[in-house]
């Protein structure tokens, strides 16, 4: 599919706050500031390096800019195919509430100005981790990925899996295993939790030509690639166990979810989600997984902060 | 005609208030940037040893400055002790 660069759509109706908010993807925002929060506060908890706590906010204010910042910059490109889809629809520029120019001028200044704060407020290191993230999503995962492969997921997954290692970064000057280890936990959790939700939305999906895996390999294959990666999440969310980086808070947590993580894939694989003739009950199942994905890596994060941030940090014995 | 005046001076009106709106949001948005910026700086300033590897704001010549600053201390330090040493001793001699 072919994007019409300069093309601008008149102004149907005025501007609110509430549209420019929207353009920077707020639930996104959210998540990916309490992931970098979560690898700021480990990395002080283990390495028992300070911040200043200004200058820690002004490190998450940054990340949370540049999560806005790439938003804007998906939505100025995608705004053809969120026209399309029933669920994009409704926002600001498909609705006419902003001008796309105007998208892309928000997302490049707030991008500069992101990366100018994290670097004055923590090192180069972490100013460096935040530019190659909105870069990563603003432009390889939005213009290039996304309406080329059905791989699109997995690999833009990794746009989303930088927070934690800026956040630790941004205290330590450094990003050890632990802070990888992050990154690979929500590299690996993108998958299913994206997938759950397109083979809800997979007709939308194939109407505005993104080449989703429901669309490109069936909903039986997305199933099975859905329980596959969720399998292979599971070492990988208690691997924090094996470095310390992780304490009994954290293994409680990471037991639990992960079980109810497996269950609710291996459900969704033996259901008849995504399929043409599926009710409405494989419906809810799917977007049940969905929900369970967030809470799981609300979860995993809320321990290590927990644990690090509130001194409630207990090892296991040598390690 | 004499219907669709009216309306579109409200337009224009609504169109100019956002417009204003807007602009305060841009300027409070741009004030709240250099605030941040300045405490950022600040903070750093007062952190910073000025003789560390992780340098962020000052270039070699002000590591060499405060090297300098240091040399000429230690010399001077080191100068004020002999001449206190010379003296004490002087002083020994005479009462012997």
């Amino acid at each position: 599919m072919s994007v019409d660069m300069t093309a601008s759509q008149p102004q149907a109706r005025l501007a609110s706050a509430r549209d420019y908010v929207e353009l920077m993807k707020p639930r996104i925002m959210m998540l990916v500031v309490f992931t970098a929060v979560a690898g700021l506060v480990a990395a002080v908890g283990v390495t028992g390096q300070g911040m200043n706590p200004i200058l820690a906010g002004v490190a998450v204010l940054a990340v949370a800019l540049g999560s806005g910042a790439a938003g804007a910059i998906n939505m100025w490109y995608d705004a053809d195919i969120d026209e399309v889809m029933v669920r994009t629809s409704t926002r600001p520029i498909p609705s006419g509430a902003v001008p796309r120019s105007e998208a892309l001028a928000m997302g490049l200044i707030m991008s500069a100005l992101s990366v100018l704060l994290m670097w004055i407020a923590s090192n180069v290191l972490a100013a460096a981790l935040l530019a190659l993230s909105i870069a990563y999503y603003g432009w390889f995962y939005t213009m290039v990925l996304k309406r080329r492969t059905d791989q699109n997921i997995v690999v833009g997954g990794a746009a989303g899996a930088f927070p934690p290692v800026i956040g630790w970064a941004a205290v330590t000057g450094s990003t050890p295993l632990d802070a990888w280890i992050l990154f690979a936990i929500i590299f690996f959790w993108t998958p299913p939790h994206f997938w759950a939700l397109s083979l809800v939305a997979h007709k939308e999906y194939a109407k505005a030509g993104v080449p989703m895996l429901p669309v490109t390999s069936g909903a039986k294959a997305t199933r099975l690639q859905i329980l596959l990666y969720t399998i292979l999440l599971i070492p990988i969310g208690l691997s924090p166990l094996a470095t310390g980086l992780g304490g009994w808070v954290y293994a409680a947590t990471s037991v639990a979810l992960t079980t109810g993580f497996l269950y609710f894939a291996a459900k969704v694989y033996r259901s008849r989600a995504g399929e043409a003739d599926a009710g409405d009950e494989e419906r809810k199942l799917a977007m049940s997984m969905f929900g369970f994905s967030i809470l799981y890596l609300f979860g995993l994060f809320a321990a290590l902060i927990i644990e690090h941030g509130f001194g409630l940090y207990f090892g296991f014995g040598g390690v | 005609m004499s219907e669709t005046a009216p309306k579109l001076e409200t337009d224009a009106a609504a169109i100019l208030k956002a417009q204003k709106r807007r602009n305060v949001w841009l300027a409070l948005a741009l004030v709240a940037f250099v605030v941040i910026v300045g405490v950022s700086t600040v903070i750093r300033l007062q952190e910073s040893d000025f003789g560390g590897s992780d340098r962020l704001y000052f270039s070699g010549y002000m590591d060499e400055a405060a090297k300098e600053k240091r040399d000429r201390e230690a010399e001077e330090r080191a100068i004020a002790a002999q001449a206190e040493a010379e003296a004490r001793l002087a002083e020994e001699g005479g009462n012997e």
